[in-house]
C-alpha cells in the first residue's frame, strides 16, 4: 500500500479541522476548537484500483501570530487550500497561501476547498474575482461543508487521484528520459 | 548524563537522545511514560532506538534536524508543536527540539502537557475576539454598501426629476455615471472614489436648473447673449453642490464647473487648460460627449459607434485629454455595454 502525505492549509476558523474530522470519523462539531502546530490523521482509501494511506497533516491556521511554516510541506504530495465562503478576507489568505507552499511544493496537485457550503443561500460572500484568481492558477475548486460532508469525500478522492496521476505522468516521463 | 540534568528533563516530561547514526539514536534520560506509550516494548535509559516511523511528524523535523547537526551550529532548532494519539487514542501534545553539545546531535521530545493547553486557550481568545471583528467589520461593510445604494438611488431620482426639465432621460444620467466609473476604474482609481464618480459625473448639468426655460428650452441656435447665459450653468451648479465636507459633493461640485473646460484651454467658465482641469471633470466630458453622439435627441439622429468616434478623435487635444481618451477608446466594449443595457426606451 501506498503511503501520501498531504497538508489542509488555510486561514483560521475556515473549517480545516471539521473537514479532517468529517472525512476520518465522520463527525462534525458545532462549536470552533483552535488547532495549535499540527495534527495528523490517516486515513485508507482506493483510488484508481490502488490502496492507499493518506497522510492528512492538519496545519493550524493562518492569522497574524501564525505563519505558515513551510518545511511542514516537505515530502507532502499535494495539498488542499481551504477558504470559508462566508469569510472573503479567508480567500485572500488562501490565494496568498497558495503562492507561499507552491515555492516551496511545486508543481504538486492540490485542491482548493471553499467550506461552509451550507450557508451558501444566505451568507455566501464569495468574489466572482477572487475565484478567478484561483482558476486562472489552475486550481480545482470544490465547495465543501464538514457539516453536511457535501464535497468531503470529493475533495479527498479527487486530491488522491491527482497525486497518482501526476506520479504516474512523471515515472513516464523519467522512464522516456532514460530510454532516450 | 548527569543526575541534576536528567531530573531537570524527567520534570520537563521530556526525554533527550544522542544521534548514533541516520537511523538510531540512544535514550539519555529516563523513558517518560508517553514515550513507552508509543513504543511496543518498556524503554530502559541507554538503550538503542529507531525513531523513524514512530511519529510520522518527526520523521519531517529529523530532517530539518539533519541539517542542523551537520552545519555544527550551537543553537537549538525547534520543531513548534503537533498533536500525536498513543495506541488507545490519548491526545499528547509534542515538541521536538534538535541541538548540538560537546560534538554530539541531540535531540529533545517534549510532552508539552499544560503548556500547549495554555497556548490554546490563548490562541483561542484572541482568534475568537478576531472572528468577531471579521464580522463586525463585515457588518459595517454592508450597511456601508446599502446606505452607498440608497444615496444612489436618491441623487438619481432628484436628477432625473431636474433633468426632465430639458428632457434628459434617467438612463443618460446613470450612463454617464458607469462611463465614468469604467474610466476611474481603468485608471486605477480607489474603490471609494470609482463610487463617487459614478453618482456624481451625472450631476454635471444640474446647474440648468437655474436657467430660464426660454434660454434652456429655446429650439435653435442661442444668441450671444443667451449663449452667455447658458455657460452659467457650471458655475450655478459648482455653488449649488459646494460647501460641505462630502467627497461625493466635492467631486461633483468641480465637475460641474469644470465639464466645460477644453483641453487647450478654450472652454468655459475660466479657460483652465490641460492637467489644471481636475481629472473627474475630463472623464465626464469625454464620456457625456460620447453618449450625446450615440444617442438619439428630439433635435437629432443617433450617430453610428464610428462616427461617433471620428468625431471625437477630432476633438482630442483641443476638447480632450489625449491620454484619458486613449483609455476610453480601450474600454469601448465596456462602454457599449453600458450603452446597451441601459438605454432608453423607445430612443435610438
Amino acid at each position: 500500500m501506498v503511503q501520501k502525505k498531504i497538508c489542509l492549509l488555510g486561514a483560521f476558523a475556515v473549517g480545516k479541522t471539521s473537514l479532517v474530522m468529517r472525512y476520518v470519523n465522520s463527525i462534525f462539531g458545532e462549536k470552533y476548537y483552535t488547532t495549535v502546530g499540527v495534527k495528523i490523521d490517516k486515513k485508507q482509501l482506493v483510488s484508481n484500483d490502488q490502496e492507499v494511506t493518506l497522510m492528512i497533516w492538519d496545519l493550524a491556521g493562518q492569522d497574524d501570530l501564525t505563519r505558515l511554516r513551510t518545511s511542514y510541506l516537505r515530502g507532502v504530495a499535494g495539498y488542499v487550500i481551504v477558504a470559508d465562503g462566508t469569510r472573503p478576507f479567508s480567500l485572500n489568505t488562501a490565494i496568498n497561501m497558495h503562492k507561499e507552499a507552491r515555492e516551496y511544493t511545486g508543481d504538486v496537485p492540490f485542491i482548493v476547498a471553499i467550506n461552509k457550503a451550507d450557508l451558501r443561500e444566505e451568507q455566501w460572500r464569495v468574489e466572482a474575482e477572487q475565484i478567478k484568481a484561483l482558476e486562472d492558477d489552475g486550481a480545482i475548486i470544490i465547495l465543501t461543508s464538514a457539516k453536511t460532508g457535501e464535497g468531503v469525500e470529493e475533495t479527498f478522492q479527487l486530491l488522491t487521484k491527482s497525486i497518482l496521476e501526476a506520479e504516474s505522468r512523471n515515472k513516464q516521463l523519467h522512464d522516456n528520459e532514460n530510454t532516450q | 548524563m548527569s543526575q541534576v540534568l536528567s531530573k531537570i528533563f524527567q520534570s520537563m516530561n521530556a526525554a533527550v537522545f544522542v544521534r548514533l547514526d541516520e537511523q538510531d539514536f540512544q535514550l539519555l534520560t529516563l523513558p517518560p511514560i508517553w514515550l513507552s506509550q508509543f513504543c511496543s516494548k518498556d524503554l530502559v535509559t541507554g538503550e538503542q532506538i529507531r525513531l523513524e516511523g514512530l511519529f510520522p511528524f518527526l520523521d519531517c523535523f529529523l530532517q530539518e534536524a539533519e541539517d542542523l547537526w551537520d552545519s555544527k551550529v550551537s543553537s537549538a532548532h525547534r520543531s513548534g508543536p503537533w498533536i500525536d494519539f498513543t495506541p488507545n487514542g490519548e491526545e499528547i501534545p509534542l515538541e521536538a527540539m534538535a541541538l548540538r553539545r560537546d560534538d554530539k546531535a541531540l535531540l529533545v521530545i517534549q510532552d508539552l502537557g499544560e503548556e500547549y493547553y495554555n497556548e490554546v486557550v490563548r490562541l483561542q481568545g484572541y482568534r475568537n475576539g478576531a472572528l468577531s471583528q471579521e464580522e463586525l467589520e463585515r457588518e459595517i461593510e454592508e450597511q456601508t454598501k446599502q446606505i452607498r445604494i440608497r444615496e444612489e438611488e436618491i441623487a438619481m431620482k432628484l436628477l432625473s426629476a431636474a433633468s426632465h426639465r430639458d428632457h434628459e432621460t434617467a438612463e443618460h444620467v446613470r450612463r454617464i455615471g458607469l462611463y465614468a466609473e469604467v474610466m476611474a476604474e481603468a485608471l486605477g482609481w480607489d474603490v471609494a472614489a470609482r463610487a463617487d464618480i459614478r453618482i456624481a459625473a451625472p450631476m454635471h448639468d444640474i446647474g440648468k436648473i437655474g436657467i430660464p426655460d426660454r434660454i434652456l428650452l429655446k429650439p435653435g441656435k442661442l444668441t450671444e447673449e443667451e449663449f452667455e447665459e447658458m455657460k452659467q450653468h457650471s458655475a450655478i451648479g459648482a455653488d449649488m453642490l459646494s460647501g460641505t465636507d462630502i467627497p461625493l459633493l466635492e467631486m461633483a461640485s468641480e465637475i460641474a464647473m469644470c465639464h466645460h473646460e477644453k483641453w487647450d484651454g478654450t472652454g468655459y467658465p475660466t479657460g483652465l487648460s490641460g492637467k489644471d482641469i481636475p481629472e473627474s471633470a475630463r472623464i465626464t466630458t469625454i464620456v457625456d460627449v460620447y453618449d450625446a453622439l450615440v444617442h438619439k435627441r428630439v433635435y437629432k439622429e443617433a450617430c453610428t459607434e464610428g462616427s461617433a468616434l471620428e468625431v471625437m478623435q477630432q476633438m482630442v487635444g483641443k476638447h480632450f485629454d489625449p491620454e484619458l481618451y486613449e483609455v476610453f477608446v480601450t474600454n469601448l466594449e465596456k462602454m457599449r455595454e453600458i450603452k446597451e443595457n441601459y438605454s432608453d426606451p423607445g430612443l435610438g
